[in-house]
């Protein structure tokens, strides 16, 4: 009895073990989002002159700024507001010499390069009414950053971000300078 | 003959109507035709120049990636960070991982830090920082320095060199780096003065100089002082 006892003992303490992958002392630790935007630089979401939210413009300026166009990101905040849409966004940049890509079309492939390449994107959501940020998407998981609480990042499994992405039109956009550099590691 | 004429016209106006709908598609949606060539950079290393904006040394390190060569190239490698003490994301970012100011800090893709120096441990010159660069660099990616007697012949091959120009137009930010698919960076070596063969035989006859002469001031100065006995 007393050795089926000790066995059972014996048991439960190995269960209750973690085994950790070892990686190797110099294995990085991945920052987590990919796009990981400080408080600071978060824009909340503003009513425009016309009284409409600015969401599309306060996701860009917090992209502006993560990617280092401070000065643009101030311009942008003094200059433009309200509602927007892609081909007027796409204008503005052209007229403004901004660097950047867009879809209208659902392309995941877009989301995909946008956090692989670490500069996120603006992504439309709630059936095409709303612009978050895109800051992370791997094959798993994604993270938003959403203007109208920019206090924390909000994680929802991929697909149910793509499916939801892409029943709001499909439209993805970002600036294209140099990301924040990621942490020292 | 005239309506078989008309028919088949027909139908190539319809095969063509219908051809590039077809060649647009992917994934069963229309293809946006207007990103054709994002960058594939997620493989570059990042440099942060860190500093106070009202500092002359860190605006003279600034001024180094314009001014020479070699760093102006790197410039054009790499995501190049400019940070300001003065800025939020210098703050969140930086402030509690600098070992103080001006920073200067090479960093691969994934965060890891190939090469950084602080204040007074920062070179004094461009091209001092550039060699530090470039043996960082190769300390990082396992590739042993060129040698001496090999730097000219790296430089006599062929090949593409990125030349970019300057742009005159007024920016409130600083000028982005060119988008490219880049990696990691290739950094000039530093080239070393080799001393001309001529070089150390007046080092050596210099020696023997002195040498000779201290030998024979020994001699004098005991002559001249004898011991107190």
């Amino acid at each position: 009895m007393k050795r089926i006892l000790f066995a059972l003992v014996l048991l439960a303490s190995v269960a209750g073990c973690e085994v950790n992958e070892n990686l190797g002392a110099s294995a990085p630790k991945k920052e987590r989002p990919t796009v990981n935007v400080p408080a600071a630089l978060r824009q909340s979401n503003w009513r425009g002159p016309q009284g409409q939210g600015s969401c599309v413009h306060a996701s860009m300026i917090s992209l502006f700024r993560w990617q280092y166009r401070l000065k643009t990101a101030d311009h942008w905040q003094r200059t433009y507001g309200d509602g927007e849409y892609p081909e007027d966004l796409a204008a503005k940049f052209n007229q403004e010499g901004i660097r950047y890509a867009y879809v209208t079309n659902g392309d995941v492939r877009f989301l995909e390069w946008a956090c692989r390449t670490r500069r996120g994107c603006g992504i439309t959501v709630m059936g095409g009414a709303h612009m978050v940020a895109l800051v992370h998407l791997d094959d798993k998981w994604a993270a938003i950053l959403d203007n109208n609480n920019v206090e924390k990042f909000i994680w929802v499994p991929r697909e149910t971000l793509i499916a939801e992405w892409k029943a709001s039109y499909g439209w993805a956009v970002t600036p294209i300078y140099a990301p924040a550099a990621p942490l020292p590691q | 003959m005239n309506k078989l004429f008309l028919s088949v016209l027909c139908l190539l106006a319809v095969f063509a109507a219908v051809a590039p709908c077809l060649a647009d598609t992917v994934n069963g949606v229309l293809a946006e035709e207007r990103i054709v060539n994002l960058p594939q950079d997620q493989g570059k290393w990042y440099v942060s120049v860190v500093g106070n904006a009202t500092d002359p040394r860190y605006n003279e390190i600034v001024g180094w990636f314009d001014i020479n060569a070699s760093l102006k190239k790197l410039k054009n490698q790499v995501h190049f960070c400019l940070v300001t003490s003065d800025t939020a994301i210098y703050q969140a970012r930086y402030a509690g991982n600098v070992k103080g100011l001006p920073t200067v800090r090479m960093q691969k893709a994934d965060g890891t830090v190939v090469y950084e120096a602080a204040g007074k441990n920062l070179p004094m010159t461009a091209a001092g920082l550039n060699g530090a660069l470039a043996g960082a660099v190769s300390t990082a990616q396992g590739i042993r320095p060129i040698l001496p007697w090999r730097r000219d012949m790296e430089r006599r091959c062929p090949g593409p060199c990125p030349n970019p120009q300057p742009n005159p137009l007024p920016q409130p930010d600083p000028e982005p780096q060119p988008i490219d698919d880049n990696g990691p960076p290739n950094v000039d070596p530093e080239p070393q003065a080799d001393l001309p063969p001529w070089g150390v035989a007046l080092i050596c006859l210099a020696g023997v100089l002195v040498g000779v002469s201290s030998g024979y001031g020994r001699k004098l100065y005991a002559k001249l002082n004898s011991p107190v006995k």
